[in-house]
């Protein structure tokens, strides 16, 4: 029982941030990203002794909370509304440049259709390679590396666009 | 994090040159074209939102609560398992004690005489007043008038699940046994029965059975003509 309790510890040390930000991006809501991690982890905890190989937790702990995350649109699918653009943002102003920045590709990450963001996320956040994020979305390979080029494209051309008029605005 | 080199990349850097050697060329202002590397590191950045601090003591708290519940809901289960084996026990324990593996009360007798053989001896100097005899005999609504010898034991006790009460007398050779046993259906009535070494004899009144158990060389009949003459049966 301890040694489970200390396994767990260590697993919501280093994984909780990634996967809350996991959930960000995949519901666009703090808050019922942080309740999915919640369930996620509660989740976890019953089933840890299934866990084996501890180098596949994180993929294991996503795939929870994507399933969470889908059982979530069953249970309240009539309860659902549309997320408010400005809710996606932090509330604190942005600071300096970077922050700008940030703030800013936030909202064209946002912005992008969940099929190109959500195979995205995986690989920039989670550091998964086309093959891995292709098993865990139950996708085709080459639709993913496609929908990561999409993405990617997207986001740099308004990123090689953009710069010059926000440091406009903000300057 | 920030420093590592994302899996995958490669491969849209690939692409991104097969793009550019094309027809298209979508990026032609040098200066505001940006690294792959460059690039993802922005990406990771803006992905990178912030994660609450509560967040870690959230996800503890609510484990620390799971788990207590499970906790709580595994001791449950082991108590009421617990439970079910200690009552599985005693009904296997009360079964064998009480069964009915005896079918007729001359076996049952037997049985318990030579259970009990080795409490009471014919030496025994107790005895029990016949007071105290018709004290328990008014149970089964019978009085003894008159001693029929003289009483080592008087006592209650189940004979085979039936209440009945035991009664021991001091004989030529060694006890004899009466027993006083309610009416019931679910043993046999055996006039006589006997073994190597004892022999009995049941008597059938209206509120009780009475059953004589002794060796083989005290006179049975002389005893039912006793307990005939000397027990009385109020209704």
């Amino acid at each position: 029982m301890a040694n489970k309790q200390i396994r767990y510890e260590a697993l919501v040390k280093a994984l909780h941030g990634d996967l809350y930000r996991y959930g960000y991006w995949l519901t666009h809501d703090k808050q019922v990203a942080e309740d999915l991690v919640q369930e996620t982890f509660l989740r976890a905890w019953r089933a840890l002794d299934s866990l084996k190989d501890e180098k596949a937790a994180k993929s294991w702990l996503i795939t929870i909370l994507r399933r969470e995350n889908a059982r979530r649109f069953e249970r309240k699918r009539f309860e659902m509304s549309e997320y408010d653009e400005a809710n996606i943002m932090d509330t604190q102003s942005p600071s300096n440049e970077q922050d700008i920045e940030n703030h800013w590709l936030r909202d064209k990450i946002a912005k992008l259709p969940s099929e190109y963001s959500e195979p995205l996320v995986l690989q920039v956040l989670g550091g998964y390679s086309g093959e891995d994020i292709a098993n865990m979305l139950n996708l085709n390979k080459n639709t993913v590396m496609t929908r990561l080029f999409r993405a990617r494209n997207q986001l740099k051309d308004a990123l090689e666009k953009e710069p010059e008029k926000m440091r406009f605005l903000y300057e | 994090m920030n420093n590592k080199t994302i899996p995958g990349t490669n491969v849209t850097e690939i692409n991104v040159n097969k793009n550019s050697k094309g027809s298209t060329t979508r990026n032609n202002n040098p200066d505001n074209n940006i690294s792959e590397t460059q690039f993802d590191k922005k990406l990771l950045q803006a992905m990178k939102v912030p994660v609450s601090d509560d967040l870690y003591n959230k996800l503890m708290l609510r484990q620390t609560f799971a788990s207590h519940q499970q906790k709580k809901r595994k001791s449950r289960i082991h108590l009421a398992l617990a439970a079910s084996v200690a009552i599985i026990a005693s009904l296997t324990v009360h079964y064998l004690h009480f069964s009915s593996s005896y079918t007729t009360l001359g076996d049952y007798a037997l049985a318990h005489v030579y259970h009990e053989q080795d409490a009471f001896s014919n030496n025994d100097t107790n005895r029990v007043s016949l007071t105290s005899l018709n004290k328990k005999m008014a149970t089964f609504n019978g009085n003894v008038s008159q001693s029929l010898g003289e009483l080592i034991s008087a006592d209650y006790c189940r004979f085979g699940g039936i209440k009945s009460l035991h009664l021991v007398y001091k004989g030529l050779t060694d006890n004899v046994t009466v027993f006083i046993v309610s009416k019931e259906e679910h043993l046999a009535f055996t006039a006589n029965f006997s073994d190597n070494t004892l022999q009995g004899e049941s008597l059938g009144f209206a509120n009780a059975n009475v059953i004589i158990i002794a060796d083989k060389n005290e006179s049975l009949s002389q005893w039912q003509r006793n307990i005939n003459s000397n027990i009385t049966w109020s209704i």
